[in-house]
């Protein structure tokens, strides 16, 4: 096991920098989600972590051993494809032998070592199929006996349950997780599934146009993103733009939002502010605001969705569509139409710097 | 509907008459190799003295066993040049790619005639000459584009991702190709050389102009024959050839599809 | 995508060069330098090799333009392609058609295998068995005579038609392939959505079946057009004294009268208008590819 560190890797394709000055520190043990759109660069991120690909600068080591320039085959990783790449023409104990088998290890100690993989991904009994006679979790899990058996250093997942179906793709997670605490692997894995990202990992990256937006523990992330796009690419952002007043911000109409204490932004400078909508209670304008609430709006519920244990309501104010969840508590619902006060409070409200 | 079902039956009676078309002449050849008659006349009686005489036509004899020697080095070594090479246009990328792809078309483009006195004229002038050498040397160059073709094909049907999962798990580059690629594409790889066979086997044109009275192929050997006269014995001789011939492209056609159903 | 770029950039042509090398030395050393030597000899007036004193010239060339019987062989070479193409696009089309728009399953798939593996068979003995039935007291003439209240004599052999029907038996399989590949490509629910909406069958037939189908089509005339005009052992073995073609000629050249540098820049023309040809057809085969 070990730790992996990227520091200041670029890479460029031509003109398209897939890369740009990318630091990031995956401690031992640890389990990351690499989370973006596509064409973000988490993909090349790792491919270049498993060798697949050398940087142009930047240095990448794996357990304090330098290894920018180190092919894949070398690297001692393990790695679990988008589509499972499992060998069409072996057996699925073959194919979890293949590591173990091209480094010239005795049959004997193949044989146990598969079968103890197998079982640890709970198909010890379907070592003598094919492939083509699994079912896609069953691969899935094939795919990951295969990648660990050689107990390599670190574990990387491209995409790993993209192709599965979503009642699978929940059971895998658990899966995967359970696997992963079992051996303690420093594992990686490329996703662009936020609530899988969020639910899976210790850690996130998140990745843009080739640079790293922000990384940290997922609640970190959610609770405080550090950017627009980190604020509505992890979960749901109401976003309001305006000018920094030190510890919020004056919109366009005069109306000022307040964020909690510790947010300090230059008065004056561009900055805007985010709030889940979550956060943000609703109500008829007859009723009374609780005091911790400083931050009001008035609006017109424009669209109301019902998704059973919540209810979505848009509402419409100064031009700008607010979003706001509202658990179902068998309160009254609002009627399309109808004039309602927003609130929420400053603890809820997220400073941003203009970028 | 009635029209389409009489289209439909139309569209069937019409695949057999052009089947007809294609078959009934070797058909009449091959029975006419079995008529006692060396006039090719009627009524038909059977007998196998043309068979029987082949066996003592040692031109012929040895022109066939060339032909089988050259078919089968042109095999091998097609099989092994042309997997190699689809190999690398597959696996990598570099500038001329494409034009080393747009060079194997020429070979399979260009009629034999021409191919054919090219190199006639090429292995004079460097002194190569004519011979059974320089037929090899022209047999592999004509299938040597067929087999690349197949083999390329088949490669398009494997996943990168294998090779790459193979790398991932420690494999160097020579256990990915024999244990991860090679398995993949070796119905490709019997079928390119089944196809190397095959045009070397029945290549006419270019062992033409490279043959030279002693050594020869069964092809021009029997095209030599025929402008001196016809006789039962081509026929024989002419029906054993398609019949080996038919039966190789039906083993071809068990590895790798044409095209078509999937 | 940016993955895939990434395999690409990971090694270069220094890693495809031991793999590739082998094979395209062998196509330069059998293909490609007597191609270029075929053109370098075409302007020589003798052989360099057999000791005679050689110079350049045109002279070969020359002897092309001032001579009409080079000039009228090779006319009458591409007519004898134009003629046989069309017959293979007026008999093969409609065979491919049936094959992939009205055979269903293993009987086609059959049937398929059937149509092309004559043409991987021997060439040269299937024009050779053309003979059997054509000459007069042959199977054509027998079985006719056999049906037909009167005598007629039919020997069709030596004459053009046989050269044409020997061709066209050769290279039909050729116009079967290529429109079959197009044409099966053709999904059914185009033929259904121009029937729904109103278009006869004919209609269907000329607005969308065949202008879909025509990468086929022109893949399957250039492939058979090119070896035709080239042809030779053909005219020679069906056409006898009336089968001197342009390939023929060439082959005299070589294997006769011993011309070479005549033969050359003969192969040479033919091969510029081959190319031609294949340059006219490359866009529409691009588009099939």
């Amino acid at each position: 096991m070990a730790g992996v560190q990227v520091s200041n890797v670029s890479r460029n394709f031509g003109a398209h920098k897939a890369l740009d000055d990318v630091s990031i520190d995956f401690a031992d043990g640890g389990f990351y989600a690499l989370l973006g759109p596509s064409g973000s660069g988490k993909t090349t991120l790792l491919r270049q972590i498993a060798g697949f690909d050398f940087p142009d600068s930047g240095r990448i080591s794996i357990g304090g051993e330098s290894v920018e320039r180190v092919p894949v085959e070398k690297r001692r990783i393990g790695m679990v494809f988008q589509n499972y790449a499992l060998f069409p023409n072996m057996s699925v104990a073959d194919n979890v032998a293949f590591g173990l088998s091209v480094r010239g290890e005795p049959k004997a100690t193949i044989a146990s070592e598969v079968q103890r993989a197998l079982d640890l991904v709970q198909l010890g009994k379907l070592g003598g199929r094919r492939p083509h006679q699994l079912s896609g979790g069953q691969r899935q899990r094939v795919a990951l006996a295969r990648a660990i058996v050689t107990k390599p250093r670190v574990l990387l997942l491209d995409e790993p349950l993209g192709a599965l179906d979503k009642a699978l793709r929940v059971d895998m997670q658990i899966e995967l997780k359970r696997i992963q605490r079992e051996i303690g692997i420093t594992t990686i894995f490329v996703t662009h599934d936020q609530e899988e990202a969020l639910t899976m990992s210790d850690r996130i990256g998140i990745l843009r146009d080739g640079r790293l937006v922000q990384e940290g523990p997922p609640e970190e992330i959610y609770d405080r993103p550090q950017s627009e796009f980190a604020a509505t690419f992890l979960g749901d952002a109401n976003i309001f733009r305006g000018d920094a007043t030190g510890n919020g911000i004056k919109l366009p109409d005069g109306t000022e939002i307040s964020a909690g204490a510790g947010a300090k932004l230059a008065a004056g400078a561009k900055a805007s502010c985010a709030v889940r909508p979550e956060r943000i209670q609703i109500s008829t304008g007859t009723g009374r605001l609780e005091s911790a609430n400083a931050n009001s709006l008035k609006g017109q519920v424009s669209k109301r969705i019902f998704a059973g244990n919540n209810s979505t309501y848009f509402v419409e104010r100064a031009g700008q569509t607010l979003k706001v969840i509202v658990q179902n508590t068998g309160a009254d619902r609002l009627a399309e139409g109808q004039p309602v006060m927003l609130s929420w409070s400053p603890e809820s409200t997220v400073l941003i710097a203009a970028v | 509907m009635m029209t389409t079902r009489v289209l439909e039956w139309l569209g069937r009676l019409y695949i057999w008459l052009l089947l007809a078309f294609l078959y009934l002449p070797i058909v009449i050849m091959a029975l006419m190799s079995f008529n006692v008659s060396p006039f090719y006349q009627l009524p038909f009686e059977w007998t196998t003295e043309w068979y029987a005489s082949l066996w003592q036509n040692d031109q012929l004899i040895s022109a066939t066993w060339n032909s089988i020697e050259i078919a089968v080095i042109t095999t091998l070594i097609c099989t092994v040049l042309g997997s190699a090479a689809s190999l690398a246009l597959y696996r990598y990328d570099f500038r001329g790619k494409k034009v080393l792809q747009a060079l194997l078309f020429p070979p399979i483009a260009i009629p034999w005639l021409i191919t054919g006195t090219a190199m006639l004229i090429f292995f004079f002038g460097v002194g190569i000459g004519r011979g059974l050498f320089a037929i090899l040397l022209g047999h592999v160059a004509l299938a040597l584009p067929y087999v690349i073709v197949v083999v390329s094909a088949r490669l398009q049907t494997f996943a990168p991702e294998l090779e790459e999962a193979a790398r991932s798990l420690g494999a160097n580059q020579w256990q990915v190709t024999s244990r991860v690629t090679l398995p993949w594409i070796m119905p490709g790889v019997i079928a390119g050389g089944l196809f190397a066979f095959a045009v070397s086997f029945d290549q006419f044109v270019v062992s033409y102009f490279l043959s030279t009275p002693g050594q020869t192929t069964l092809p021009v050997e029997i095209y030599a024959a025929i402008r001196k006269g016809f006789t039962p014995e081509i026929n024989a001789v002419s029906t054993i050839i398609i019949v080996v011939s038919m039966a190789l492209m039906l083993l071809t056609a068990r590895f790798f599809k044409f095209g078509g159903e999937k | 995508m940016a993955a895939q770029s990434a395999t690409a950039t990971r090694s270069g042509l220094r890693s495809a060069l031991p793999l590739l090398a082998p094979a395209y030395l062998w196509l330069t050393v059998a293909i490609f330098l007597p191609l270029s030597a075929m053109v370098f000899f075409s302007f020589m007036t003798e052989l360099p090799l057999s000791g005679k004193p050689w110079a350049f010239t045109l002279g070969n060339y020359a002897a092309f333009f001032s001579q009409s019987l080079y000039l009228t062989l090779l006319l009458a070479s591409l007519r004898l392609g134009l003629e046989v193409t069309l017959w293979c696009v007026v008999i093969g089309y409609p065979a491919a058609y049936v094959l992939a728009k009205v055979l269903k399953g293993r009987s086609r798939e059959a049937i398929f295998l059937l149509v092309i593996l004559p043409f991987w068979s021997n060439g040269l003995v299937r024009i050779f068995s053309w003979a059997m039935v054509l000459r007069e007291g042959g199977i054509l003439d027998t079985a006719l005579n056999a049906v037909l209240p009167f005598k007629i004599n039919i020997d069709l052999m030596y004459s053009y038609p046989a050269v044409i029907i020997g061709l066209v038996h050769s290279y039909v399989p050729y116009m079967v392939l290529t429109c079959y590949l197009t044409l099966q490509a053709i999904d059914d629910s185009l033929i259904e959505a121009g029937r729904s909406l109103g278009a006869t069958r004919l209609q269907v037939l000329k607005r969308i079946i065949i202008p879909l189908s025509m990468p086929g089509l022109v893949a399957g005339a250039a492939l058979i057009f090119v070896p035709v005009v080239g042809s030779f052992m053909e005219p020679r073995i069906l056409g006898g004294r009336t089968g001197t073609f342009y390939g023929t000629v060439i082959e005299d050249q070589f294997v006769a009268v011993f011309n070479w540098p005549l033969g050359a820049a003969l192969s040479f023309i033919l091969l510029a208008v081959v190319l031609v040809i294949l340059a006219v057809a490359s866009p529409v085969l691009r588009r099939a590819a």
